[in-house]
This record gives structure tokens, sequence and C-alpha cells, in this order.
């Protein structure tokens, strides 16, 4: 079967969030009931998931990831074992909540690739698994990767698993950004006052085998990644990031705008988010289709909500129903968008389904069921990768990170008043595209959109994670540091190099063990025609341990 | 207020990473916002957290409150008008 025939279907699920299992929380979306409540434990409003039991020498996230990975597979009939079977994982934060009282060394699990890798051993995985970390777009992107993983051939199925739970690591971080609603999320309302937080696992088959698809048949059209290159917290404030990834999704599927029957946003109801939203969506040509948010019924479940989300919207397809947005009243955004309160009637059955997230990052996918017509073409474009330029820093012996990178910072001879506000990770990331971007003159010969920036490390952001968890140890009555919170997602170093380049192509993180992954994923970009160039390779930083190898990877001319 | 004026610029310094840059670098009477510094919307959140730290001062980040952060002059006017 050639890649031209390759459809990519979503196949069996399995989901938890507040209002509980899929079915339970469809039925609740149905009745306009919400998971959110105040819990005292955050002294915020939360949707929180029932609490289960971790199974021994796992955590209760783990534990929930091999339940849902085991129940999907048994339903699909698959096995991890089967070569032609990959796994990701999409988290923001994993296991940070064991940073608790362990904030010298962090322990083995809080490593989102050593509790990946541990899940995949007990399910004795025949590849190891990947994992992306890639903020409030991560479940979307991990989607995303799936499909481009299935099209170039590498499987043929992908078990996708997007988790988040929450602790006071977060939600402290997120009450320092004073970005929560007291009094619950009213996406693109006039009042809207922030958000609200939401735990949530989910699971989910794509595959290009139709006898393994679930009914009534779904499938992923189309997808993309961009950045807005704007700020590591506040979106563009022209929404251009995020129409380019819509607008790239449904060339991708080869439709047009009025072919979209509904949007399923990222709706998180922050002032910014849903103003520029608002605009992305009337760039794109779609501020007539029905739209909604789901936030109000689940929260904001981080780097699940991708996967979460893109789920309820395989329910509004095959139910024919436009949720309401529970929480809207009154429009308050600055481009009109057609939203509801109440569920309506869907007349196409094709989703847009959409995220944005800190680093500037923007993600959109399209999916469609059967009945529209698949007008997927695969690209012609066979081009091929080189590397054209490389950077290293390692650890010199006698030499402190902080000494080594203000040298490096200083050899570039360019100030920048932003650069000492970074995270370590992030002036690794800087330092070395800097030096790069110069040295293959890259901006000159690229458009904006033409440049990915895909990094990997082992250590996510655990150096920032545990300066984080420092300062939320003191207890101080003002609180954590927004400024330290901000950067205790790896993906913002992408969105650093993004901001600083203005380059707006794809941007994905990876943990993992080493750079392989990171580097063929960048490869097949470029080949396949998603980006002209890539920034890509690893970034690692944790207390005095530093690893970057950053390479330029562009068409061969 | 003069000595608030020059503590302000000793913990923005010092709070907002602000390295290679001396208290008698920085204007008090010049925006604090965009090119100067290169201030952004976090080092806003920072500053809320200076003010309270430091001298007790409740301040939101509301668009009411944008005077009050033009310059390191209107933050020192706010604390001694504010403070406890």
């Amino acid at each position: 079967m050639g890649a031209k025939d390759t459809k990519i279907w979503f196949g069996a699920e399995s989901m938890k969030t507040s209002l509980g299992s899929a079915d339970r929380t469809y039925s609740a979306i149905r009745n306009y009931e919400t998971g959110l409540r105040y819990h005292d434990r955050y002294g915020m409003m939360a949707g929180l998931m029932e609490n289960g039991n971790a199974e021994e020498g796992f955590t209760l996230m783990e534990t929930m990831i091999v339940a849902q990975v085991t129940e999907v597979l048994e339903k699909s009939l698959l096995s991890l074992s089967d070569p032609s079977v990959r796994f990701i994982i999409s988290t923001t934060k994993g296991n940070v909540g064991l940073l608790e009282g362990n904030q010298d060394t962090p322990p083995s699990d809080a490593f989102l690739y050593e509790s990946a890798r541990k899940i995949a051993a007990h399910m004795q995985m025949a590849h190891p698994p990947v994992v992306i970390s890639n903020a409030c777009i991560s479940g979307v992107s991990a989607l995303i990767v799936a499909r481009r993983m299935i099209l170039a051939g590498e499987c043929s199925h992908v078990v996708v698993t997007g988790c988040d739970v929450l602790n006071e690591f977060i939600t402290s971080g997120f009450a320092s950004f004073k970005s929560i609603s007291a009094d619950g999320v009213r996406p693109y309302d006039a009042l809207r006052n922030g958000l609200n937080l939401g735990e949530a696992c989910a699971t989910v088959l794509l595959t290009s085998d139709i006898n393994r698809a679930s009914e009534p048949l779904i499938r992923l059209e189309g997808g993309a990644v961009t950045n807005d290159a704007n700020h590591i917290s506040g979106p563009s404030r022209t929404g251009d990031g995020l129409f380019y990834a819509i607008r790239d999704a449904i060339s991708e599927a080869g439709i047009q705008p009025s072919d979209i029957g509904f949007v399923n946003t990222h709706g998180t109801a922050t002032v910014y988010n849903d103003e520029m939203e608002s605009k992305a969506i009337t760039l794109a040509g779609l501020e007539n289709t029905p739209l909604n948010s789901v936030k109000g019924y689940i929260g904001h479940t981080l780097g699940a909500s991708g996967v979460v989300e893109t789920l309820i919207a395989i329910e509004e397809l095959r139910t024919r129903t436009v949720y309401g947005t529970l929480g809207f009243t009154e429009l308050g955004v600055p481009c009109p968008v057609n939203i509801s309160s109440v569920h309506r009637p869907l007349q196409t059955l094709r989703c847009l389904k959409t995220a944005s997230g800190f680093g500037g990052c923007n993600a959109a996918v399209v999916i469609a069921a059967e009945s529209c017509e698949d007008r997927y073409e695969a690209g012609k474009v066979a081009a091929e990768a080189v590397v054209t330029a490389e950077y290293t820093l390692d650890n010199i012996p006698g030499k402190s990170f902080a000494e080594q990178i203000r040298e490096e910072y200083h050899q570039l001879g360019s100030p920048n008043m932003k650069f000492f506000k970074m995270s370590d990770l992030c002036k690794a990331a800087y330092v070395a595209a800097e030096n790069l971007v110069i040295s293959t003159d890259l901006k000159a010969r690229y458009l904006p959109t033409e440049v990915a920036v895909i990094l990997s490390n082992s250590s996510a952001s655990l150096d920032t994670d545990m300066e984080h968890q420092r300062i939320l140890q003191e207890h101080l009555p003002e609180g954590t540091s927004p400024a330290v919170f901000v950067y205790t997602l790896p993906s913002v170093a992408a969105g650093e190099i993004c901001i600083r380049h203005k380059f707006q192509g794809d941007n994905t993180f990876f943990i993992d063990k080493d750079s392989v992954f990171a580097e063929t994923y960048a490869r097949l970009l470029i080949e396949k025609g998603y980006a002209k160039a890539a920034i890509c390779g690893w970034c690692d930083k944790l207390g005095e341990h530093r690893k970057v190898n950053i390479k330029i990877l562009e068409i061969k001319s | 207020m003069e000595q608030i004026i020059q503590e302000l610029k000793e913990h923005l310094i010092e709070e907002l990473n602000l390295e290679e840059i001396t208290p008698e670098d920085i204007d008090a009477e010049a925006p604090l916002f965009g090119d100067g510094l290169g201030l952004d919307s976090i080092d806003a959140l920072e500053i809320i957290l200076i003010l309270e730290k430091n001298y007790g001062v409740k301040l939101s980040n509301s668009a009411e409150a944008k005077p009050v952060f033009y310059s390191v002059k209107t933050l020192a006017e706010y604390i001694v008008n504010n403070r406890k």
C-alpha cells in the first residue's frame, strides 16, 4: 500500500476525566454538567479525577496509562510487542508531584522518559516509547506526530496517550500567573476572567488498517504545528501563528474552510487566548462556522487536553452535535465567532480541532466522518535533507555552566536584555541557535514558516522544575514566581528560538534517551515537505550537567 | 523617596535578572516597559511580587494599574502613598 492510499483512522479509545469514563463524560456534557468544583486543597476551582489505586512500582498516573493502553490494545486485537505498533505519551508535567520533598535530586520516575520506559518495559513493547512535552498543544502534537509516522511508513498503528494530573506544583504556578478564574471559566464571554485546570487521561489508537478502526469511521485528514514567535507566555496579538496552523491543516486535508462543520477550539477563557483565537478563526475564514470550547465541562487538562478534546470532538461527529460552550453568555472577543451556550445540530461531519500553548506554539488537526469526501493526497515532495551546521556545548571540567554560557553569550556580540531572564535550558538553546542561524545565514534563505525547531532531551525542564519546587516549599505569602514557572516547560526553549529569529514553522519537543528520534523526525518534516529547514537535536541541562548538540538540517540544494 | 527609588532599582535588577545593568543605568523617569529594559508581562507580575514582598503593597495587574507601572518613579510614588 503506497502512501497515496494511506488513510489514518481513529480506533479504540479509553478516557477518564473529572466527569468519569468516556461514556460518562459524553453523557454529562450532553446534560450540561461540569466536573469543575472548588477544591480546598488547591484553593481554586478545578476538575479532579476520582482517585484510583496505584499498582506496586507504579505511580497513579502510570497505573492509569497502563490500564488505558491495555484496554485500547485489547479492543484493537493488537500488542505493543508487535513491531508495527508504536506508543506515544503526551504530557506536560508527568510525575512532577514526586519532586515534593525530593528537591535535591529528582527521583527516577520524575524523568518523563524513564517513566515511559518503565511502562514500555512492563508492556513488552517492541519499540522505545515516544514522549512529547510540548506545553498545552502536546496532545494535538502527538496526534500529528503519530499521523506522520504512519504516513512515512514507520509503523501501521500508534497508541497515543495524553495524561496530566494536578498537584500544587502546577496549581501554584498558574495562580502566580493570575490566570485562574475564581468562579468558573467563561470561554469567549465578555466577563471571562481566566481558566480552570483539570485532570484527564485519554488513550486512542490511530491506524492505517480500516479493520481496526472504530465505527462510525472517523479519519485524521491533516494537521500542522506552528509558532507565533511573539512571546513565551502571551499569545500573538494578531492570531497569525494559529491561523498558519489552521491553514496548513486544512490544506493538507485538501479541503476548503467551507468544508469544516465546526471548530473545537482551545478556548481556555483567559482574556488574551480567546481574543487571539477569535482573530485566527477570522483570518482562516471560519468566523461563521459553529465553534465550541469544552473547558467549562472538564477544565484545561494541559498535556491531555489535545487527546481528550479530540475524542470529545469525535463524539460530536458521531452524534451530529456541536456541544454548547458551558459558561458562555455574551460574546466578548474582538472578532465575532459563531458560538452558542446550547448544543446545536451539526450539518457537515468534519471538525477542526485547535490548541495553543506557552512558548507560542499552536496546533490544528482536521478530523472527518466517512460521509465527507476524502480529498487528501500524499505530497509529491521527495527532498533530501542534509546537515549544514552543528553546534556543541559540553561540560568543561572546572567551569560552571553560568560561567560557560556567559562566555558563549558574549562571544555572540549581540546583546539581548531577554537573555539573562531565560532558564539555563533556554540560554543553552538560544546560544546554539544564534550561532547556527548566523553561520548558515538561515533567515535570509527561508521564510519564517519554513523553519522548524525540533528539540529533545532527557531531563525535560527538571532543572527549572526543582527551582519552582524550592520556591513552592518556602510557602511564601506572595506565592511562587511566574518568571520561574513559565520555564517549567521544555518546549519554551523552542519558543525562545522562534521568538528570537521569528521562526514560525513546526516546533516539537521530545523527551528521550538520545536525539535519534528528534533528528529522524526533523528529517521526515523536510523530506515530506512540512518544513524546508530545521534546527534540531539535543539540548539538556540539569544542575551542572549540560549537553547540547544542535544541528541545522535543510533541503539539499 | 530617593531611597525607595534606589532600593527599587536594586530589587528590579536582582529579581528580574537584569544582569550587566547597574542602578545608575536605570533612569527613574523612563518607561519601564517597551524597549528600554525589555520588560514584559511576566516582569509585571514579578514587580507585583516585589511590591508585596518588600513594601506590603498590593497591586493588581489590571488596566487601571498601568500608570503605576510606567516608571521606577511612579512605582515609588505608589509605594509612598500606599504602604502601611
